[in-house]
C-alpha cells in the first residue's frame, strides 16, 4: 500500500461513487412515490376535500365512508401500483442484463402467458361448471405461470447453445404455445370473453389489503435478491465469455435470476392480470439517466415503475370516469410513444 | 534467457467439439513466469481453443492442465479468475457502459458483494489506464469507441484483474502501429518487473517473432514445433503450416526471423 494510514485518500480522480448515485435515485424515488400517491388519492369517483384526504391518510378513524374510500379501495390500490409497477420495472431490467437484448421484457421468458392461460382456464370453468372461482383465479394464474416456467427451464436446458439465446428461445416459443391456446379459449368462449380480455389488459381494481400482504414479501425478497446480482449482471454486460474470465458464473446466473424474476412476476400478474410495457419502457429510462451499472439502475426501475404505474392506473380511472378503462391499454399508450421518442434520441 | 518457476503445464491435451474431428490433440508444453509465448498457426488450426482451453472457459476431453502445480479442475471459475485475465479478439458489449467502468470490471473477481469496493480498487483501475494511456477514454461510451481504443481499454481492464498469467488473442489486430509499439513495450517491462506470463495468439508472424520468446506453431490442432522463433520460423515449418514459400529475412536490429512476401 501506498498510502498512510493516518490519512487514506477517499476519492481516487475520475471514478464517480456509486453509492451516492444511489442515495440520491433512493431519495427522489421515495419522495416522488410520495408525492405523486398522495396526489393521485384526491382522483375518483367521490370527491373527498384534499384537507379531507390529509386528515384520513394520517389518523384513520374508521368506521367513516369516506375513510373507508381512502383505506379500502384508493390506498390499497395504489400500494398495489407501486407494488407491481417496482417488480416488473426490476425484472424488466434484470431480463434485459441476462439475455443480453434491450428488447426483453418481464413477459418473454413466458411466465405472462402461463399466468394468462391459467386464469383463461379459471374463467372458463366458472362459467361453464357453475361455481363462483374467481378469489381462486390468483391460483389458477400462479399454477399456470409455474408450468410455463418449468417448461422453459426444461426445453432451454435440451438446447445445445450455451449462451442466453437457447433460454430466449424456448420462452419465445413456450409464449407462442400458450398464446395459441388462450386464443383458441377466446374462440370458444361466449359470456366469459370479457373477463377474460379484462384480465388480458390488466385490472388493479381488484386490489385488496389481503391480496397486497401476499404479494410483498414476493416481490421484496425477490427483487432485493436480484439486486445483490447486480455486480454479476455487470460483468454479463461484456459477453458470456468475459464475464466467465471475471469469475461469474454465467449459466447459473441466468437460472437464477430466470426463475426468481419469474416467482416475483407470477406472484404480481396473478393478482393484477398482464400490464404490459412497464417492464420494457422503465429499465430504459432508468438507464438514460443513471447509466447502465445495475447496482443504481435496476432500484432505481423499482421506484420509477412504481411511479409510472400509479400515474396510469390513476389516468384508467379517471380519463373516461366512471367507467375504466384497463390499466394494460394506459400503459402501453403511454408507454408506447415514450419507448419510440427514447429510441430515436438515442440508441437504447 | 531461463525461467525458474513453471507457472503452466499442459499434459495430453485432446479437445473436440464433435464426435467427428479432433479440434486439438496431444498438446503438451510449459509455459515458465516471465515468459512470453506466442501461438501461431493457420486458421482454424485450434489457437483460440487453446487459449479458452488455458481460460477454464472449455474443459478438455482428455488431458491435464497444470496452473502453478495444481490440476485446473480444482479450480472455480471464480479462482481462475484471480490468476488468469483474458484480452478477447473483440467483444460486442450490450449496454452503454463508460470506459472506465468497463476496466473497472476487472476488479470484480475481488470485490466483495457485501462489502463493496475499497480506494485500492480504484487505484488499481486507475493506474492500468495510464498505463495502457487509455485514460482520456475514461468517460466515453464504450459502444462509440473505435476499434483500438476497444482494444486498449479491454488490455486495461485485463491488466486492472492483477493476473499472473495473462491470455492475449490477437491484441493488436486493430491497433495502431504507435499503440503497437507501446503495448509491446508495456507488457514486456510487466514480464520483467511485475512476475507476469503471457501467451498470446499472433496473426501477425513479424509481430509475433519480434514480441515472443518461444513461439508454439499449431497446425491442425497438433503442436507443429515449440521453439524460439529462430527454430520455429524456417521455410520447411512454414511452408508445411501454411502452404506457401515464404522468404525469410534477419531482422536488422534483434536478429529475429521476419517474414515477408
Amino acid at each position: 500500500m501506498k498510502f498512510s494510514i493516518n490519512k487514506p485518500p477517499k476519492v481516487i480522480a475520475g471514478y464517480t461513487n456509486w453509492r451516492k448515485k444511489l442515495i440520491l435515485m433512493l431519495l427522489m424515488g421515495s419522495l416522488g412515490i410520495l408525492g405523486v400517491s398522495l396526489v393521485c388519492l384526491n382522483f375518483g369517483v367521490v370527491s373527498i376535500h384534499p384537507k379531507e384526504i390529509l386528515s384520513l391518510v394520517w389518523n384513520s378513524s374508521s368506521g367513516k365512508t369516506n375513510s373507508l374510500i381512502i383505506w379500502q379501495l384508493r390506498i390499497p390500490r395504489i400500494t398495489m401500483a407501486i407494488l407491481a409497477g417496482a417488480a416488473l420495472s426490476t425484472v424488466g431490467g434484470a431480463f434485459q442484463g441476462i439475455l443480453r437484448n434491450p428488447l426483453a421484457d418481464p413477459y418473454i421468458l413466458g411466465v405472462s402467458a402461463g399466468a394468462a392461460l391459467g386464469a383463461c382456464i379459471g374463467i372458463a370453468l366458472q362459467y361453464s361448471t357453475g361455481y363462483y372461482l374467481a378469489s381462486y383465479l390468483p391460483l389458477f394464474a400462479f399454477t399456470g405461470a409455474m408450468f410455463s416456467l418449468y417448461l422453459v427451464y426444461m426445453s432451454s436446458k435440451i438446447s445445445y447453445t450455451l449462451a442466453s439465446t437457447g433460454l430466449l428461445l424456448a420462452g419465445v416459443a413456450i409464449n407462442f404455445l400458450f398464446s395459441a391456446l388462450i386464443t383458441v379459449l377466446l374462440a370458444l368462449s361466449k359470456r366469459e370473453l370479457h373477463s377474460m380480455i379484462f384480465w388480458l389488459m390488466g385490472d388493479l381494481s381488484t386490489a385488496n389489503w389481503n391480496k397486497i400482504t401476499i404479494i410483498t414479501i414476493p416481490v421484496i425478497v425477490g427483487c432485493l435478491f436480484l439486486f445483490s446480482s447486480s455486480l454479476d449482471l455487470n460483468a454479463l454486460s461484456l459477453g458470456e465469455e468475459e464475464a466467465l474470465h471475471l469469475g461469474v458464473n454465467t449459466g447459473k446466473l441466468r437460472i437464477r435470476i430466470f426463475i426468481i424474476g419469474s416467482i416475483i412476476i407470477a406472484s404480481v400478474v396473478s393478482f393484477t392480470g398482464l400490464i404490459g410495457f412497464v417492464g420494457l419502457v422503465v429499465p430504459h429510462i432508468a438507464r438514460l439517466l443513471v447509466g447502465p451499472d445495475h447496482r443504481v439502475m435496476l432500484p432505481t426501475s423499482a421506484l420509477f415503475g412504481a411511479i409510472f404505474l400509479i400515474l396510469c392506473d390513476t389516468f384508467a380511472r379517471i380519463i373516461i370516469a366512471p367507467t375504466e378503462i384497463p390499466i394494460g391499454a394506459v400503459t402501453a399508450i403511454v408507454g408506447a410513444p415514450l419507448f419510440i421518442y427514447l429510441l430515436q434520441r438515442r440508441n437504447v | 534467457m531461463s525461467f525458474p518457476e513453471t507457472i503452466l503445464k499442459i499434459e495430453e491435451v485432446n479437445f473436440s467439439y464433435n464426435d467427428y474431428q479432433k479440434t486439438l490433440s496431444n498438446i503438451n508444453f510449459s509455459v515458465s513466469r516471465g515468459e512470453l509465448l506466442g501461438i501461431i498457426g493457420p486458421n482454424g488450426s485450434g489457437k483460440t481453443t487453446l487459449l479458452k482451453i488455458i481460460s477454464g472457459i472449455l474443459k478438455p476431453g482428455k488431458g491435464n492442465i497444470f496452473l502453478l502445480g495444481e490440476n485446473l479442475n480444482k479450480f472455480s471459475i471464480k479462482k481462475i479468475s484471480k490468476f488468469i485475465s483474458v484480452v478477447p479478439q473483440d467483444t460486442w458489449i450490450s449496454f452503454n457502459f463508460k470506459a472506465k467502468e468497463v476496466v473497472f470490471m476487472g476488479r470484480i473477481p475481488y470485490i466483495s458483494r457485501i462489502k463493496g469496493e475499497t480506494v485500492e480498487d480504484y487505484r488499481i483501475s486507475r493506474e492500468a489506464m495510464v498505463k495502457t494511456q487509455s485514460l482520456p477514454l475514461s468517460e466515453k461510451n464504450i459502444q462509440k469507441i473505435s476499434g483500438g481504443e476497444r482494444q486498449r481499454v479491454f488490455i486495461a481492464k485485463a491488466l486492472t484483474q492483477t493476473p499472473q498469467l495473462l491470455l492475449l488473442d490477437e491484441f493488436t489486430s486493430h491497433l495502431d502501429l504507435n499503440y503497437k509499439y507501446e503495448m509491446l513495450n508495456l507488457l514486456k517491462k510487466a514480464l520483467k518487473e511485475e512476475g507476469l506470463t503471457i501467451i498470446s495468439v499472433f496473426h501477425d508472424l513479424n509481430l509475433a517473432s519480434i514480441a515472443s520468446h518461444r513461439l508454439l506453431l499449431l497446425n491442425e490442432g497438433k503442436i507443429q514445433k515449440i521453439g524460439t522463433p529462430q527454430e520455429v520460423l524456417n521455410e520447411e515449418n512454414l511452408q508445411k503450416a501454411y502452404g506457401v514459400k515464404p522468404i525469410l529475412i534477419n531482422h536488422p536490429d534483434l536478429k529475429v526471423p521476419q517474414v515477408i512476401m
